[in-house]
């Protein structure tokens, strides 16, 4: 998705109405409960919230020129891995094994067998089509964000195949772009 | 629920940007691994015995390597090693053949636009310092000048430069030999499509 994610891809920013700025709160609450108290810090009501149309019907949500969220289409919205990083404990994650890790620094989707091997692991409560942090064998931090094309069983059960699809990783376009101005 | 989360701090390489323990699956590990002695050893415990193994044989060259250079013309040696190395020789394979390949740090103004999203673009001004001009100075005069935005910013390789916001690259040779009478026109190049060539 950011693998040659640059400024030039951005279409159209716009500073939305307080209606849609508290629609995005809400559905970004709602996924993400365990950002509820700091959502005020993140995208104060006070602050004026931009959202940027992309390409590839990706959208930014922008506070104070930082991208922190992304979604496609009407899709959930996503953090960017700065944001995760600082609160890791909002995502439900997956866990990949040391092998994996270049390929999905690569930007490739993740295939079953990286996660249901020894080094990877599943949070067996995750559905399909549902964002997820991607965290890697023996690293502390996540390494993409990923959404899921299979449940955690359903990984588990047909263990081949993509089974989460890569949305964005270290060092794609998303991550070098610290500030959008 | 509990209470507010307080934002983890994540330290992130200071070269390659990945949080530090990526650093060994980035582009450039080599590149990373003195900053990470310095900043995340407990992170590359191997890295640092390999360090400390190395160090012995470090010191031996280091020590050689000032001798050879305290043996040559050394104030021009040290400014060499503290720029940037590797962009200097590259300007200097750049240059076009035409018999004049002067000096390293050649008395030059260079003038560069750098296009942004495809509407917006920035002149980048680079060198009026060593005419002796003050830059901010320069950056205010510019500004004025064009009814724009000019800033004095460091440059990739630390040296500073003015950039100016918005495209005068046609009009500003001759602002700058008319306001500063010591650059000659000669000494302005631009940069197009990557080629150097003399403004005037
Ligand atoms: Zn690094």
């Amino acid at each position: 998705m950011f693998r040659k994610f640059s400024s030039d891809d951005v279409s159209a920013q716009n500073q939305v109405k307080a209606s849609v700025q508290r629609k995005i709160r809400q559905s970004i609450a709602d996924e993400y409960p365990g950002l509820e108290l700091v959502l005020e810090d993140l995208l104060p009501k006070k602050s004026p919230l931009i959202v940027v149309k992309c390409q590839n019907h990706l959208n930014l949500v922008v506070v104070n020129n930082l991208p922190l969220f992304f979604n496609i289409r009407d899709g959930p919205y996503m953090p960017t891995l700065r944001l995760l990083h600082q609160y890791p404990n909002v995502m439900k994650k997956f866990q990949v094994d040391r092998g994996a890790i270049k390929f999905v620094l690569a930007g490739a989707n993740i295939m079953c067998p990286g996660l249901t091997s020894p080094g990877g692991a599943l949070d067996e409560q995750v559905l399909e089509e549902k964002p997820v942090a991607i965290m890697a064998e023996g690293k502390q931090h996540a390494l993409a964000i990923g959404f899921t094309k299979l449940s955690a069983k359903n990984i588990k059960a047909i263990n081949k195949g993509i089974g989460v699809d890569n949305m964005h990783y270290l060092n794609d376009g998303l991550w070098k772009m610290q500030k959008l101005e | 629920m509990s209470e507010k989360p307080q934002p983890e701090r994540v330290l992130y390489c200071a070269v390659c940007s990945l949080p530090a323990e990526y650093c060994e699956f980035g582009a450039d590990f080599e590149a990373c691994k003195p900053w990470i002695l310095q900043n995340a050893p407990e992170l590359y415990p191997d890295l640092v015995r390999e360090a400390n193994k190395k160090n012995v044989d470090k010191v031996s060259n280091k020590l050689e390597s000032v001798g050879i250079s305290s043996s040559r013309n050394n104030a021009k040696l040290t400014a060499e090693a503290s720029s940037a190395g590797a962009s200097e020789p590259k300007q200097e394979v750049k240059r076009l053949p035409g018999g004049k390949i002067k000096k390293k740090l050649k008395q030059e103004v260079v003038i560069e636009k750098i296009v942004r999203n495809k509407r917006k673009c920035v002149t980048v001004v680079k060198g009026l310092d060593l005419f002796g001009v003050k830059l901010s100075d320069a950056s205010k005069k510019l500004g004025k000048k064009f009814a724009t935005g000019a800033s004095v910013v460091k440059g990739p390789t630390d040296k500073e430069q003015i950039d100016v916001q918005g495209d005068i690259f046609y009009d500003i040779v001759e602002f700058i030999t008319n306001t500063w009478p010591d650059v000659p026109g000669n000494a302005i190049y631009f940069i197009e499509d990557g080629r150097k060539v003399v403004a005037v």
